[in-house]
């Protein structure tokens, strides 16, 4: 009884839309259409899924996801294992690091927009000082999907961080006592015994990092659009795009079932690894 | 004898100097970190107060500028932009209570039966729904909105933004009850207190610092929502980021008034982030375990 407003809910904005997704992607609807819109079968997905500018976009998203996670895994697990040695000020420490995740990412992501400008960014003038020419943020392609991966770091490193930390205080204290009476260094500790033991955490973090990118939206609408050309187009601004931009509701509906059809091993996994927790 | 007490004393002074050392790394990274945290918040701060000139000056000026509000009286005098302001505000405070309640109704439901029909389903949804990209649902979720004439209506998207956030608010109170001890409650049973007795007069009061966090954080991110309304919000419903956003198409970039109109956003997070401080923690780890 006391889940029937939630189910009204999730009903309401989950499933009815799964449902219409999937019956639109066997039409040809289009948005401003003059002629009523048929059955087409599987057309769509055989024209806007099965083809290579989709595969392209998985492999974008996949680009900006690893490239993305090999900045966060450590900068994220260093900072969180540095605010849980506790020292002085960690609580300020703590709120600053947070706050990148909290901001808006519009309202932030046209900051890095400017941040970065080629002529009149912080950015280059920074890189110029110290004997870069610069780069052409958003108009180069590798570039582009770098401004991307930074932006993105930038807002996710925190939730990485918080993540470990949460890990971290629920470790049991005894073996790391017992690995410092026998005289291990630091590093060691970490490696040897913090690490394999934050596995799990891991694991959760590289999973909804995944799942994240696929969601990746208002920085890459803001930051570059796609573009240049199809450079920074992941399936999401794929699907925006294809529905939104050039107005192809049953095609964008096509790519957005093949989209969360891609989600599914990954939320299978991620709830086996969250469930299985002690 | 004395070999062995220097010796100690050097292990000693040495494990001293590590730890100093140790604790002379961790600052500078912590510090390092936290200045490439605040920068870009500096930075839209210092743009906002700048005239046009000062804003697009190479070499940056960091803080050698007279500070002007012009910025902020253009954007204020902009009705378009007060609209926006007051649609998120007043988006973000209804679609915020109608998540939590509805949220804390499921969660009291998913904390205190262990077995209830659609228990398994209603699980396994909430985490689907946290899982599925937001832009997979937008273009089906359009069709259907325009279709009942809902485009562009305010209160289309406070419903719309309490679902988006209601997986999320589910997970927070729930761990958030499942941490008021349950005794209490059986023992207000068997005293004769009714259900509704004991929601209100045991598990409410309990639950109300998890409550406030849980209101916090769908707020939070009722307030930074963009991909709903971007495609949902015609201009009588548009919100601030929105707003901000189209900025981007402008062909004639006007850095100042953007950056204003973004600290405006951004302004009451910073500023509830330390107010609320240890909620916000608690919450935020709470949250991201659950997640």
């Amino acid at each position: 009884m006391f889940t029937l407003p939630a189910w009204l809910l999730i009903l309401a904005l989950f499933a009815v839309p799964i449902a219409v997704g999937v019956y639109l992607s066997t039409r040809n609807a289009t948005i401003g259409a003059f002629s009523p819109p048929r059955s087409v079968g599987f057309e769509n997905y055989r024209r806007d899924v099965a083809n290579a500018t989709f595969r392209e976009a998985v492999r974008t998203t996949l680009v900006i996801a690893i490239l993305g996670l090999t900045m966060q895994l450590p900068i994220g697990v260093g900072l969180g294992v540095l605010l849980h040695r506790n020292l002085r000020g960690t609580r300020l420490f703590r709120s600053v690091l947070l706050l990148p995740m909290l901001l808006t990412p519009v309202a932030i992501g046209l900051m890095w927009r400017f941040i970065l400008d080629t002529d009149l960014g912080v950015a280059n003038w920074f890189l110029s000082k110290v004997g870069s020419s610069g780069f052409d943020w958003f108009g180069d392609r590798h570039a582009a999907v770098a401004s991307i991966v930074l932006v993105d770091s930038w807002q996710s490193i925190p939730f990485v961080m918080l993540l470990t930390i949460a890990g971290l205080a629920g470790l049991p204290t005894e073996p790391f006592e017992a690995a410092v009476v026998d005289g291990a260094g630091p590093l060691r500790i970490f490696v040897s015994l913090t690490l394999p033991m934050l596995r799990r955490v891991l694991l959760v973090i590289l999973l909804i990092r995944l799942i994240d990118v696929l969601k990746l939206f208002d920085v890459i609408f803001i930051l570059t659009r796609g573009g240049p050309g199809t450079a920074t187009q992941t399936v999401g601004l794929l699907n925006y795009n294809t529905g939104f931009n050039f107005l192809q509701t049953s095609r964008a509906a096509a790519i957005g079932v093949a989209v969360t059809i891609l989600t599914i091993p990954l939320f299978l996994v991620w709830r086996r690894a969250s469930r299985s927790e002690p | 004898m004395t070999v062995a007490v220097t010796a100690a004393a050097v292990v000693a002074s040495r494990k001293r100097r590590r730890i100093r050392w140790g604790t002379v790394v961790s600052y500078t990274l912590l510090v390092g970190a936290s200045l490439v945290a605040l920068f870009p918040i500096f930075w839209t701060l210092s743009t906002s107060i700048k005239t046009r000139v000062d804003s697009y000056a190479i070499p940056p000026k960091f803080v050698q500028f007279s500070p002007t509000a012009k910025n902020y009286r253009q954007l204020f005098s902009n009705a378009e932009f007060t609209k926006a302001l007051t649609n998120t505000i007043s988006i973000t405070f209804t679609s915020t209570l109608l998540c939590v309640f509805v949220g804390s109704l499921a969660a009291y439901a998913l904390a205190r039966t262990p077995r209830f029909p659609g228990r398994r389903p209603l699980e396994a949804s909430l985490l689907l729904a946290r899982a599925i990209p937001g832009i997979v649902l937008m273009v089906p979720l359009y069709d259907v909105v325009t279709r009942l004439r809902l485009y562009d209506n305010r209160l289309a998207l406070v419903v719309i933004y309490a679902a988006a956030n209601l997986p999320f608010a589910i997970w927070l109170m729930t761990s958030f009850i499942e941490q008021i001890p349950i005794e209490l409650e059986e023992c207000a049973r068997t005293d004769g207190a009714g259900r509704l007795a004991i929601i209100l007069r045991i598990v409410a009061p309990l639950s109300l610092p998890g409550l406030a966090a849980t209101m916090i954080f769908v707020a939070l991110l009722a307030w930074n929502e963009f991909l709903i309304p971007v495609i949902l919000a015609g201009p009588r419903s548009k919100t601030l980021p929105v707003y901000i956003s189209s900025f981007v198409s402008n062909r004639t970039l006007d850095w100042g008034p953007m950056a204003a109109a973004s600290c405006l956003a951004i302004i009451p997070i910073a500023l509830l982030t330390i107010a609320v401080q240890r909620q916000l923690v608690s919450g935020l780890t709470t949250g991201a375990v659950k997640q």
